[in-house]
């Protein structure tokens, strides 16, 4: 292992959890525009983490070992994940680090204990939230598969890092397949992280509640641990779309001007993509559970679609 | 120019029929406009200066050739006999509040619009005109099946649009392909039929096989093949009698028409043993369906129009034989149809205006005391149904017989299992009419109830007209009619 | 002149919206942003074939793009909306057969398909550039996947998009393929035109009240026999 892939590794982190509380809020922001209100301050996400870090972790007398590991877990699996897409610096690969394969698992680890940790509690808000987010789960599955496998078509590789330095050298923007991808890639961003129209981020009020549901049994710092997974799985998600679609400015040098260049690109490209994601959420209604398939569809059709062209043309 | 002539009375009719006040006036307009263009054809007949070619645009996209004004010499007569019909069958719609005062100018305007739009369509020389033309009479006819605008009559109009407009667009794909193929062939590419008749032998087979199956399915629905026939019986039921009429008489044989001529195109190059097995299975299922959907038929109209469906699947096993001889018999064939139809449908029109048969389209129809009360309408079901199942006197008879003996040169089996379903399909009519026509009320309490609906001679006459014709037709051969016959065979080159 | 590759890929960009607005056709239930992708997928096509027109310098390609965009950019969509307005129908959630799922799934085969078949039966032909040939593929898709809207969906207004979806992938595939001459091309837009107009004024009785459906209905018998009678 290289001294610039120990350097990626950090570097890589620091941004990731520096950066993901801040776009979580931007879309917040956006959303509130968009209904005419002031919204939170670009920081309340920092400061809602630290004060859940502040405060007392209480456990439900029923829960077992599950409730107090998931937290770490979810945190752990995810930022592992994160390490597998590089936001702003592509080192050379290193074993099986950006396997987007593996990356799907990850993701999936997280999930799951996620859904263990909402049935561990045993409140019925809890036991729905998991037996929804399983269900959806099942069904987007074949959908990811296909659009990471029309990815790996696409740049003919199974390795994030090796396709993102490949959209870097090419540095088209506009191929029409790139156009379907990041259609795809979208659609897999949104239920992923569990915004409208799967699910609604914003309350703990609804029946319909997913994400939240699982985690309504979690406090404190493990509230903390839980929150800040998902924005990261947000944010590695966004960085996935960002630097296959639009990679300019992404640096494969090891150089600090280069570094900082694309630091301050990624910030701008991801507030972009935040307040378009912002605007989707706020254009949509959220879908009834049984039609949310029609969406998945969308995102089979397109990546079929590319490993048609791929495979044929 | 002869077209010019055509065009301006057309025109005209429009016109005056825009101006005019009264029913009676529009529909006088329309019985012209009919009989001008029938005298014009006359006229070209006799004169014997056909084909006419003309040049439009630089480029040659009317013709007139023996196929093209035989086919509206028919559409011009049954045009003819069913505006005179319409007269008092129209009357009665209005009187019976069935078409509204408001619908009436729309009304003649599409009937003397639809006249003009076919014949042209017969006289397109270039394929893509025909294409257009055609497209246009599915809008222009639906206007008249949807003129009484009770909900079912939209229902079946707007079925008839979207499934005939969806598959003239295969056609127009279909098209595409053909003018590609010509043009690849022979630069530039056209789609005038008399050039590509020329060209035809040096066009790939492979090519012609897709464009022809393409074009095929839009001219199919047109004329009511399977599996887009489903359209026909609800749109036939549904129309005004004198509207159903032009369908079954006039409209379906745009879309024979059109295969007629792709086929003849096909004929040329070497698909045509692919393509007549398609005609002939295509064929085969369409009188089969047919025939079994009469079965069971209890209401007169959609038998009658299910009977349309089952002549122009024969027509296409006619046609797939593709020996001369079996050619010149479907196209007496084609004749023979359209006339015996239009006579049925008015009849039936006559036994709907008596009956009121209920709306809706799955409604038996309640008819007893039939010789009592309409006895021309009667006998013309009678005679016309004789002659449809193919007795002989009556024409179909002989296109029946000739083109059933061309058939067992062909294939045994296909010629057995055609036997089968025709007899079916004669054997529902014979059941339907015995059964409808041998009702008589009990003299009682509620025999009075119906009234006799005091026909106007004018709805009486085209039936006795067209009865006379195909007996005539069906008995006597003139030299003149075979000559004419085996000219357009010899001019589709078969 | 502006550099053919650099128009290639554009039209090939323009494919890729072409089959995004097709899924989107297929699948929305909200006949408002219907019309619009319809509008949308009307203007793509004025864009294709401004981008072919100055790839192969043809006057047809010009003309084609302004009728387009007069008639199916403006005048059909405007038309459409104002009877949507008048219907009040926001949104169409019935279908037959196929749910918009469904058609998604079968219309990736019918590309599928469709791209076999005409590489088979284009073997031979001058029509075998890549561009090309991609174009003929997309139009027949766009056909097929607008015939699944006109046959699963109920309401005729729906269907009515569904066949102008149809008939924007038969240009593109003409487009592609071959040049008609202008006189053809002029006269179906006409047709097309009619047609709608007619299908929609028709879909107007059709979505009438249903009381006032069977009033006409009662009217009928009640008039006749009366008038009879007498």
């Amino acid at each position: 292992m290289s001294l610039s892939f120990i350097i990626y590794l950090v570097i890589n982190t620091l941004v990731v959890l520096a950066i993901a509380p801040l776009f979580v809020s931007i879309i917040k922001k956006v959303k509130a525009w968009t209904q005419g209100r002031q919204g939170p301050s670009l920081f309340q996400t920092y400061f809602n983490l630290a004060k859940l870090v502040k405060k007392e972790t209480i456990y439900s007398a029923h829960s077992s070992w599950i409730m107090r590991i998931t937290p770490l877990v979810s945190i752990a699996a995810i930022l592992v994940a994160a390490l597998f897409v590089p936001l702003v610096f592509v080192p050379e690969p290193v074993g099986g680090i950006g396997n987007i394969i593996l990356l799907l698992y990850l993701l999936a680890l997280a999930k799951f204990f996620m859904a263990l940790a909402g049935l561990d509690a045993g409140s019925s808000f809890g036991g729905m939230g998991s037996s929804r987010e399983m269900s959806i789960s099942a069904i987007i599955e074949p959908t990811t598969i296909i659009v990471f496998a029309a990815l790996a078509f696409v740049f003919k590789t199974l390795n994030v890092f090796t396709m993102f330095s490949a959209s870097v050298a090419s540095g088209t923007t506009s191929t029409p397949t790139l156009i379907l991808l990041a259609i795809s890639l979208f659609i897999i961003l949104i239920v992923e992280t569990s915004r409208i129209p799967v699910d609604n981020p914003e309350t703990h009020l609804e029946l319909t509640m997913i994400h939240e549901g699982m985690i309504l049994e979690q406090s404190g710092p493990n509230l903390a641990l839980m929150e800040l997974s998902s924005a990261v799985k947000l944010t590695l998600l966004m960085a996935l779309l960002i630097n296959l679609i639009v990679p300019f400015g992404l640096s494969t040098t090891l150089t600090l001007g280069a570094l900082v260049l694309a630091i301050v690109l990624f910030a701008l490209k991801g507030t972009i993509l935040a307040g378009i994601i912002g605007l989707f959420e706020s254009s949509m209604a959220k879908m009834r559970f049984f039609r949310l398939p029609s969406l998945f569809a969308m995102a089979f059709f397109f990546s079929t679609l590319i490993i048609i062209i791929e495979v044929f043309a | 120019m002869i077209l010019a002539a055509f065009i301006v009375t057309a025109l005209a009719a429009l016109g005056l029929i825009a101006v005019s006040r009264t029913h009676r006036q529009m529909n006088s307009i329309c019985i012209g406009e009919a009989a001008v263009f029938l005298g014009l054809e006359i006229w070209l007949l006799l004169s014997g200066q056909i084909p006419v070619l003309s040049l439009v645009l630089g480029n040659q996209y009317f013709f007139i050739d023996h196929l093209g004004l035989y086919e509206a010499l028919i559409a011009s007569i049954i045009f003819l006999l069913a505006a005179i019909y319409a007269r008092g069958y129209v009357d009665n719609l209005l009187e019976s509040r069935e078409l509204g005062r408001g619908s009436l100018k729309l009304f003649y305007v599409a009937w003397a619009f639809l006249l003009a739009l076919i014949v042209f369509a017969f006289f397109s020389d270039n394929l893509a005109l025909f294409w257009i033309f055609t497209e246009l009479t599915t809008v222009v006819s639906a206007i008249l099946i949807a003129i009484l605008y009770a909900r079912d009559n939209i229902d079946a109009a707007i079925k008839y649009i979207f499934i005939a407009s969806v598959s003239m667009l295969f056609s127009f794909v279909g098209l595409i392909f053909l003018f590609q193929i010509s043009r690849s062939t022979f630069d530039p590419g056209t789609l005038n039929w008399t050039v590509l008749m020329q060209q035809a032998p040096a066009f790939p087979a492979g090519m012609m096989l897709a464009a022809f199956a393409l074009l095929f399915i839009g001219f199919a629905a047109k004329s009511g093949i399977f599996p887009f026939h489903t359209w026909l019986p609800e749109a036939h039921v549904r129309a005004p009698s004198a509207v159903s009429a032009l369908l079954s008489g006039v409209l379906l044989n745009v879309g024979i028409y059109g295969i007629i001529r792709i086929f003849a195109l096909v004929h040329r190059t070497t698909a045509v043993s692919t393509v007549s097995i398609l005609l002939l299975v295509f064929g085969l299922l369409t009188v089969g369906i047919a025939a079994i959907s009469m079965l069971p038929q209890k209401k007169l109209k959609k038998l009658i129009a299910f009977s349309s469906i089952e002549n122009m699947g024969l027509i296409l096993v006619g046609l797939a034989i593709a020996t001369p001889v079996a050619i010149f018999w479907t196209l007496f064939h084609v004749m023979a149809h359209s006339f015996t139809k239009a006579g049925l449908f008015f009849s039936a029109g006559i036994l709907h205006r008596q009956y009121h048969s209920p709306l809706s389209a799955d409604a038996v129809d309640d008819m007893h005391d039939v010789f009592r009360f309409q006895p021309v309408a009667a006998w013309g079901i009678i005679l016309g149904g004789l002659a449809i199942i193919g007795m002989p006197l009556f024409p179909v008879f002989l296109s029946k017989l000739f083109i059933l003996t061309q058939l067992f040169t062909v294939s045994l089996p296909a010629l057995v299992l055609l036997l089968v379903l025709l007899f079916i399909a004669a054997a529902s009519f014979g059941y339907y009419v015995i059964s409808t026509f041998t009702q008589v009320s009990q003299p009682g309490p509620d025999a009075h109830d119906i009234v006799a609906y005091k026909t106007p001679a004018g709805m009486q006459w085209p039936i006795i007209i067209l009865i006379v014709m195909i007996f005539i037709l069906g008995t006597v051969f003139t030299s003149g009619e075979t000559g004419f016959l085996n000219t357009i065979v010899a001019e589709l080159m078969f | 002149m502006i550099d053919p590759a650099l128009i290639q890929s554009v039209i090939r960009v323009l494919f890729a919206v072409v089959i995004i607005t097709a899924a989107y056709i297929i699948s929305t239930r909200n006949l408002s942003t219907l019309v619009s992708a319809y509008a949308f997928q009307s203007l793509t096509l004025v864009f294709m074939a401004l981008a072919l027109w100055s790839l192969e310098d043809a006057p047809i390609l010009l003309a084609i793009a302004i009728i387009t965009f007069i008639s199916k950019v403006l005048i059909i969509p405007y038309f459409i909306t104002t009877i949507q307005e008048r219907i009040r129908i926001k949104r169409d959630i019935e279908f037959h057969f196929l749910s918009p799922t469904t058609s998604l799934l079968l219309s990736m085969g019918l590309i599928l398909f469709i791209y076999i078949a005409l590489s088979n039966i284009l073997k031979d032909t001058a029509a075998r550039e890549s561009l090309f040939f991609f174009g003929a593929v997309i139009g027949l898709s766009l056909m097929l996947m607008g015939m699944m809207v006109t046959f699963s969906r109920k309401r005729a207004i729906t269907k009515v998009l569904g066949y102008l979806s149809m008939e924007n992938g038969v240009l593109l595939f003409g487009m592609f393929v071959t040049e008609l001459p202008f006189i053809i091309e002029f006269l179906i837009v006409i047709d097309l035109i009619i047609l709608v107009m007619l299908t929609t004024i028709l879909s107007v009785g059709l979505d009438s009240t249903l009381e006032e459906y069977h009033d006409r209905l009662h009217r009928f018998h009640l008039v006749e026999d009366t008038e009879e009678g007498s």
